[in-house]
């Protein structure tokens, strides 16, 4: 049997005030257990948390994660490096896309090489309508937690114009597959290109008005608005990054930082919270999503003049293009030594991309074989989940799904 | 640094009442707008040579299994799903599988099978649909995945065009 460790956490600022506020309450201080989750719609997956609640104010809370733990990190070293990318679209599944960039510049730098400038390109796009995939989940779940049912129809709706555009590029809705250590497996053509371009000259208009439903909403703003406070020292001794990290006030974008895939040349704003409450990580990922579409205008104008091939011609890495394998036998050769026998140097290598959690970091080891010694996975979400027992203390229980939903998670990649 | 604007509220928006109606507004004006809804098995999405459905296996136009039993589908797959024997035959192309087995039940429509396959023999079909009474159904044998070239032509083309890279460069043939 495994024995269950039970940490200790100190309730978040201004908790004894509240705690105080219910001293005349006739059970004041008997506290009770409850379990909320695995099964629980509010906690997005399968996280458990467990509250020792004083009437309706939490006195602690414990996460509990690993319902969703299925060996991703293990499972690469068996696998081998190519054959991990399905894989890690499981991780953060809204976003499938992001993962398999972050996993691909990850081996692609232990590697040495670098994906071609039009691939680049095709990254960056790919990576921004990722972002706003994710971002409208999160506003789409977000709103169901606390009650607006409506908002969620909304964003879900825009997010079926993006599955649309992916099922017309890589042929499957959700979990594409569709990079290789090397480039993107398929070139963007015109038809994609216009689907997306009137993909986002529609959507900076629906994003309007989802956004007016809630934005000066007063329920919504007295659900939000002061709850969950993260200071910006607190963010960063709990190693949040991405939009959490960004509410708090710190301004700290990857993209502007590591630049990666070509980012320093594209024009964008890091928008940044000033209190560190729900509102402001929620008003930062609007806006995000807004310099999101920004940036995905620019790729899609960039492709017009970045032409070429999207694969690396590189025989280590790449499968040679397929009426040559018919025809030489040199690349017959290749083909089965590429399959069955990918090999990358001898080394180490860690990549982060900015996704829309945060920072998702592979690290990868090789012995120069053809499957990885080592392959961690640092997920952003698993670093939210933390943060939950600082923020929830001394709040009220019906604050705990705002928290939950605007720290933003996913749990198949916080278990893995 | 663009920091987000966190407005205070006007007062008719702190009295709630007419904000109710400017929501209620945006949500009557839906009631026109173009609907979504997908009613799925009786109107189910258009497939086409992009979708990646299920693996199938080519058969030539001469009746013969496009199929060597090579194995590379099998090295390449990342669900475990393709077990393969092959054996020896009497033909001009000496191999072919005696046993093809996909686990549907494993399968993730990667791709990956085809990507591998060097001799166009494994293509993802547009067949999307997967459902039977029991697991061992699932498993799918080498008579249930053949299906002629002609039907599987369109994705053909269309892979062809997608690997045809590279053309700048010199060939080694």
């Amino acid at each position: 049997m495994t024995e269950h460790v039970t940490y200790e956490y100190s309730p978040g600022a201004g908790a004894e005030e509240l705690l105080a506020q219910h001293q005349d309450d006739p059970i004041h201080g008997e506290t009770m257990r409850l379990n909320m989750g695995p099964q629980h719609p509010a906690t997005h997956g399968v996280l458990r948390l467990m509250l020792e609640l004083d009437g309706e104010t939490m006195r602690s809370v414990t996460p509990d994660v690993g319902y969703l733990h299925r060996g991703k990190e293990k499972t690469c070293e068996t696998l081998g490096w190519h054959r991990f990318f399905p894989h890690t679209d499981r991780l953060d599944y809204v976003q499938p896309l992001m993962n398999n960039v972050a996993y691909a510049l990850a081996v692609e730098q232990l590697a040495g090489i670098e994906a071609p400038p039009r691939a680049q390109v095709v990254r960056v796009l790919l990576m921004e309508l990722s972002r706003i995939m994710a971002h409208l989940i999160y506003f789409g779940t977000l709103g169901i937690d606390l009650g607006a049912v409506t908002l969620f129809f909304y964003s879900f709706n825009q997010r079926e114009e993006l599955y649309r555009i992916l099922d017309a590029y890589t042929g499957h809705r959700m979990n594409n597959t569709y990079v290789r250590i090397g480039g993107v497996y398929a070139d963007i053509d015109e038809g994609i290109e216009s689907m997306i371009r009137s993909f986002l000259d529609e959507f900076p208009g629906h994003l309007e008005e989802m956004n007016k439903m809630v934005e000066r909403n007063r329920i919504w703003i007295d659900r939000n608005r002061g709850v969950g406070v993260i200071t910006a020292e607190e963010a960063q001794a709990l190693s949040l990054t991405g939009p959490n990290l960004r509410g708090s006030g710190v301004e700290w974008d990857l993209r502007r930082e590591q630049p990666y895939c070509g980012y320093e040349t594209y024009e964008f704003d890091v928008p940044t919270g000033s209190v560190g409450d729900c509102y402001d990580r929620f008003l930062v990922r609007v806006e995000e999503m807004r310099q999101s579409a920004r940036i995905a205008r620019q790729a899609l104008d960039r492709l017009k003049d970045v032409k070429g091939d999207v694969l690396l011609e590189d025989r280590r890495f790449v499968l040679p293009p397929r009426g040559d394998v018919h025809r030489s036998m040199e690349e017959l050769i290749y083909q089965f030594k590429i399959v069955t026998d990918l090999r990358v140097p001898r080394g180490e290598a860690y990549h982060a991309v900015e996704s829309s959690k945060g920072e998702l970091g592979f690290y990868v080891v090789s012995d120069g074989s053809s499957r990885p010694v080592r392959c961690h996975i640092r997920a952003p979400g698993l670093m939210n989940v933390q943060a939950i027992p600082h923020v929830a203390g001394g709040r009220l229980f019906s604050d705990m799904v705002a928290i939950i939903g605007s720290l933003d998670f996913v749990m198949g990649e916080v278990d893995r | 640094m663009v920091v987000v604007e966190r407005k205070e509220l006007t007062l008719a928006e702190r009295l709630y009442l007419p904000e109710i109606f400017r929501g209620m507004a945006i949500t009557f004006r839906k009631l026109f707008a173009k609907r979504v809804t997908r009613q799925y098995p009786e109107e189910p999405l258009p497939t086409t040579e992009v979708t990646r459905g299920q693996p199938r296996l080519v058969v030539n136009d001469d009746g013969n299994i496009a199929c060597v039993s090579c194995g590379l589908c099998e090295a390449a797959c990342p669900a475990y799903a393709i077990t393969i024997d092959g054996h020896e035959t009497d033909r001009t192309i000496e191999r072919e599988p005696e046993r093809f087995d996909i686990d549907m039940l494993r399968c993730i429509l990667c791709g990956f099978c085809e990507e591998a396959c060097p001799k166009d023999a494994i293509f993802m079909s547009d067949e999307l649909e997967l459902a039977d009474y029991t697991r061992q159904a699932l498993v799918y044998n080498i008579e249930r995945l053949k299906r002629p070239k002609s039907a599987l032509q369109a994705r053909i083309d269309y892979v062809y065009r997608l690997n045809d890279r590279w053309q700048s460069s010199s060939s080694t043939s």
